[in-house]
């Protein structure tokens, strides 16, 4: 056993359940959607893409694809949640909201296909 | 993915993610603290609040407390994570810094850059192998006539002299082991724009590798090899290398025109040396005795080229008893004579006849041993013929300072033969066919060429008549004119001016013709040698690529090129046909 690969896919699996803690729940309803979650699936998302850096096979360079895309539209939702709350006063309204969960759901979408190529990987070194 | 943001990237790699980690606690803990608003509630800051706290007090902005006033708990919290914070941005820093002074980064960098350099060469370019002496002449030379070139060296010192020096073109250039093939692909051998290779290292096994891969890689490209090894030439040559030069075999030519007529090596010297510099002095040979010390490689080729000689007998020294064995079993029948012994000491020349020697050889391979003869034999018999044989490079002004009549430096041989393979293919040709020419014909030549040279050593160049690089002839010809080579030789700019310039060769097909007349006619195809200065090459470029210039030579009517002024002269002209009474 690899603590190396341990850790990295620690980072990559807490990465995808973290994000889809934030995301379930009513895509409108701010009661679903905790804040301080969002920020737990932005840190470890980041953590996780450093992590990618600098692989430079094929299927490191898709993992590092993935996770610059989560990150990216990680960063997105959690900047409109700023606007929203802090620079116009519009408040939390459920179409605040629902853009805000949109966003993290795309980057789960990501954060799966990195676990499932995580898994492909795996499973290519057993043969 | 490139090398070279892959290796940022990796060493980054924990900086970044200590830094993330850092960030999230302190963040964290700023949002769990409870502070006191200016109404006196209770008060949590809010995570984009956090955010902006932690990225101005980690980068030591330090903008003050905002937006209330902190509570104490918080200010320990922020002191805690001040500390943390700029700790680790300086660990970052430092990792970036020490990456950037990382030798191995920089290596990846001058690759990385010279194969974005060599890439982006879009132009016919020449890739040379060992920047040596030799490498350095040919670099120059290509250079001066606007061709590209690259260059691979192994050693690092011979690289940073022509990083510095001011070469016409730039020179990519990269530390290698060019026999490495991996190397030879950085360096471009597969791009279409490679035109030819030139291996003049050190080694001959490396040469031999070079050829191989390039000739493997790109079947095309024509490839120029240094060997001194006759099994490294014939292998060479097996596998299609273009040229191969051997120093001593070319320097074996050059003694054979030395002995045949001083100007035969006028010839030679004045249109293969580097131009600009200043002309040499014809070399009288002298007939007679002759003793030749040292007979290896070099020694038996001087060898072959004395012996058959009318009035030249030889007198062999060399202290290996095996070759004088070697000697005795092929000349037994001659009456050359072989001693053994080194040649440096008065007995041993005296004993091979020095006082009434026309000429000695200086041709062992140590360099100590050359000058001491030369200098022993100057002292006995000053007026000798002296050929000497100059090994090490450094030696250089030593050599020069003994005065010898005909001094044989490998490197130097070496690269105006390639400058002439490269620039000038013609020369070559040329130079084959003078050499079954007589000595007559050597004294017209010469005199020929001092009547246009002037002061310095003469420009080469070849006059191709095609539709890319003589337009104006081309047409002239298509329209069913007669061009001749006495046009050619006109000063496009006045009347009746000859240009200062020789024609050397006329070939087409494969009819050569030496010294072509100026009734030569051309045709499409004809490619002409011509030896004169740069300024005559340039306003020969006129006639060659300029219509009107051509028209002018021909029939020394200057025409009008624009439309309206040829209507004008046109009607003009026909006016002045009417006036004329029949």
């Amino acid at each position: 056993m690899n603590l190396e690969k341990v850790v990295f896919s620690f980072f990559l699996i807490l990465a995808l359940t973290l994000n889809f803690g934030f995301f379930i729940g009513e895509v409108d309803n701010p009661e679903h959607h905790n804040v301080y979650e969002l920020y737990a699936v932005i840190v470890v998302n980041l953590i996780a893409t450093v992590m990618k850096f600098g692989d430079r096979s094929q299927l490191g360079a898709m993992l590092l694809a993935t996770g610059l895309v989560a990150v990216a539209q990680l960063i997105s939702a959690s900047i409109v949640w700023a606007v929203a709350v802090h620079v116009q006063d519009t408040g939390m309204t459920p179409a605040v909201m629902a853009t805000i969960v949109s966003l993290s759901g795309g980057a789960m979408l990501a954060n799966v296909i990195s676990v499932i190529l995580l898994m492909i990987e795996a499973v290519m070194l057993r043969h | 993915m490139n090398l070279v943001t892959s290796l940022i990237l990796r060493r980054m790699r924990t900086p970044f993610i200590l830094l993330i980690t850092v960030y999230s606690i302190a963040i964290l803990g700023l949002i769990l603290i409870p502070g006191v608003d200016d109404k006196g509630n209770v008060w949590h800051m809010s995570i984009f609040h956090a955010f902006y706290f932690i990225s101005f007090t980690a980068t030591t902005i330090g903008l003050g407390e905002i937006p209330y006033p902190l509570a104490d708990a918080q200010r320990l919290w922020v002191v805690i994570s001040v500390y943390i914070t700029v700790i680790t941005w300086l660990y970052a820093i430092g990792k970036i810094l020490t990456l950037v002074q990382d030798s191995t980064f920089r290596e990846a960098v001058t690759r990385s850059r010279f194969r974005k350099n060599v890439r982006t060469l879009h132009q016919p370019f020449y890739l040379i192998c060992g920047m040596g002496e030799t490498g350095h002449e040919v670099v120059t030379a290509l250079t001066e006539e606007h061709y590209r070139a690259v260059v691979i060296e192994k050693d690092p010192d011979n690289l940073n002299e022509i990083r510095l020096n001011e070469l016409r073109e730039f020179v990519p250039s990269i530390i290698g082991d060019a026999s490495d093939p991996v190397e030879l692909e950085d360096a471009g051998i597969r791009n279409r724009h490679c035109k030819g290779v030139i291996a003049t290292t050190a080694s001959d096994a490396t040469n031999l590798k070079i050829a191989i891969t390039s000739k493997l890689l790109h079947p095309t490209v024509k490839v120029v090899c240094r060997s001194e090894l006759k099994e490294y030439e014939e292998n060479m040559l097996s596998f299609g290398t273009d040229h191969v030069v051997n120093p001593f075999e070319t320097f074996s030519d050059i003694f054979s025109m030395a002995m045949k007529s001083p100007s035969m090596h006028l010839i030679y010297d004045w249109l293969t040396g580097a131009p600009n510099t200043s002309l040499s002095e014809p070399l009288y040979f002298r007939y007679g005795h002759w003793i030749l010390c040292g007979y290896g490689r070099f020694g038996k080729q001087l060898y072959q080229q004395l012996k058959n000689h009318e009035g030249i007998d030889v007198t062999v020294i060399d202290p290996s008893e095996k070759l004088r064995d070697e000697f005795i079993d092929s000349e037994a029948d001659s009456h050359q004579k072989f001693i053994i012994g080194t040649g440096f000491d008065e007995k041993t020349l005296k004993q091979a006849g020095i006082d009434e020697a026309a000429g000695l050889v200086a041709g062992s391979d140590n360099d100590s041993n050359n000058l001491s003869i030369i200098m022993t034999a100057r002292a006995i018999n000053p007026d000798v013929f002296v050929v000497a044989r100059q090994n090490e490079f450094n030696n250089y002004d030593l050599y020069s300072a003994t005065m010898a009549n005909l001094i044989m430096r490998p490197r130097e041989i070496t690269a105006r033969k390639i400058r002439a393979v490269f620039l000038n293919p013609l020369l070559v040709d040329f130079l084959k066919l003078a050499a079954d020419e007589d000595a007559e014909w050597a004294n017209i030549v010469v005199s020929r060429l001092s009547a246009v040279v002037g002061e310095l050593k003469p420009h080469i160049w070849t006059a191709e008549i095609t539709s890319e690089t003589s337009p104006a002839v081309t047409k002239a010809i298509n329209l069913g004119r007669h061009v001749y080579l006495g046009h050619l030789t006109q000063d496009p700019a006045s009347r009746h001016v000859k240009l200062k310039c020789v024609p050397l060769l006329h070939v087409r097909g494969h009819e050569f013709s030496l010294l072509p007349e100026e009734s030569q006619d051309i045709r499409n195809g004809d490619r002409i040698l011509f030896c004169g200065t740069r300024e005559v090459k340039n306003s020969m470029d006129w006639t060659l690529k300029v219509m009107s210039s051509l028209n002018y030579v021909m029939t020394f009517r200057t025409e009008p090129e624009s439309f309206v002024w040829r209507l004008l002269h046109r009607y003009f002209r026909k006016v002045e046909r009417r006036s004329v009474p029949r």
